[in-house]
């Protein structure tokens, strides 16, 4: 495959999709519950995870799945908590800019957030989603494991 | 050869699916980029198989399957999952999805799992 294609639609793309989360984001400054602002963080967080997870660019995968998480749980909340809450998106996006910044203007990556991505999966000191998946034998084994054990219900497909 | 339609919001997976499929000799007869387009495109080209995000606007893959199984019911569909999404694939397996692959695309995995949902339909 030609990476070099791919890096440069990653850089088109998640630029796009910062733009919409700031935009999201602001809206969210006005209600803290405007679910569509919250979906497209989401979806905009979700994408960008999963284009860097291919080109693995692992610090951008790490803050983006950190908020990826975080939104899920505002998801399912219905609204982001308070404006500390709204705050730490805001810091997400921001460290998520600067590192597609810098892969646009050095061809470097980023050092990785861990502090950051931590930060942004447990500060409501909730289970995170794969802890509280009903069946720890899907949610935490790997790629193979999974398939198998999903593989009584592909079989009944 | 196979019919592949690919579901994504994001250019970026239509186009490394596209490379993946088509290096192994299946044709893309369409894209669509959310979950509305994607049950429009399957009903329009009746594709061989759709792969199927799970995130999307608009309509979720999830919901995309069911309105593709409601007006075909031996639609071939795959899902397109990332890692902690085990949930929603076993979702969308119960809504009628065949079987899945998970982002990052691994070509050899994408292709096996074509291969072998499409020996099925034969």
């Amino acid at each position: 495959m030609d990476m070099a294609k791919y890096r440069q639609v990653f850089i088109e793309e998640s630029t796009e999709h910062l733009a919409e989360m700031s935009s999201a984001l602001l809206r969210l400054e006005k209600n803290l519950a405007d679910h569509d602002a919250i979906d497209l963080v989401f979806r905009m967080a979700h994408s960008i995870k999963g284009m860097a997870a291919s080109l693995e660019y692992d610090s951008i995968t790490q803050v983006s799945h950190g908020l990826e998480d975080r939104m899920q749980e505002i998801r399912k909340a219905g609204r982001v908590a308070d404006p500390e809450e709204l705050g730490l998106l805001f810091r997400g996006l921001d460290c998520l800019e600067s590192m597609v910044t810098a892969v646009r203007t050095t061809g470097q990556l980023p050092p990785p957030d861990p502090a950051l991505a931590a930060v942004l999966t447990n500060r409501l000191d909730q289970p995170s989603p794969q802890a509280a998946s009903p069946d720890p034998a899907v949610a935490s084994a790997p790629d193979a494991a999974k398939k198998k054990a999903l593989s009584p219900i592909l079989a009944g497909g | 050869m196979a019919r592949i339609l690919v579901a994504d919001d994001a250019s970026f997976m239509r186009q490394m699916i596209r490379e993946i499929v088509e290096s192994e000799g299946f044709e893309v007869c369409g894209e669509a980029s959310d979950g509305v387009e994607a049950v429009d495109e399957f009903k329009r080209l009746q594709p061989d198989v759709v792969t199927m995000d799970i995130v999307m606007p608009r309509k979720s893959g999830i919901d995309a399957v069911r309105g593709i199984i409601a007006l075909d019911p031996t639609a071939c569909v795959v899902m397109c999952s990332a890692l902690g999404q085990e949930t929603l694939v076993t979702e969308a397996i119960q809504a009628g999805a065949r079987d899945f692959i998970v982002k990052p695309f691994k070509p050899d995995a994408v292709i096996e799992t074509l291969k072998k949902v499409l020996e099925k339909e034969d």
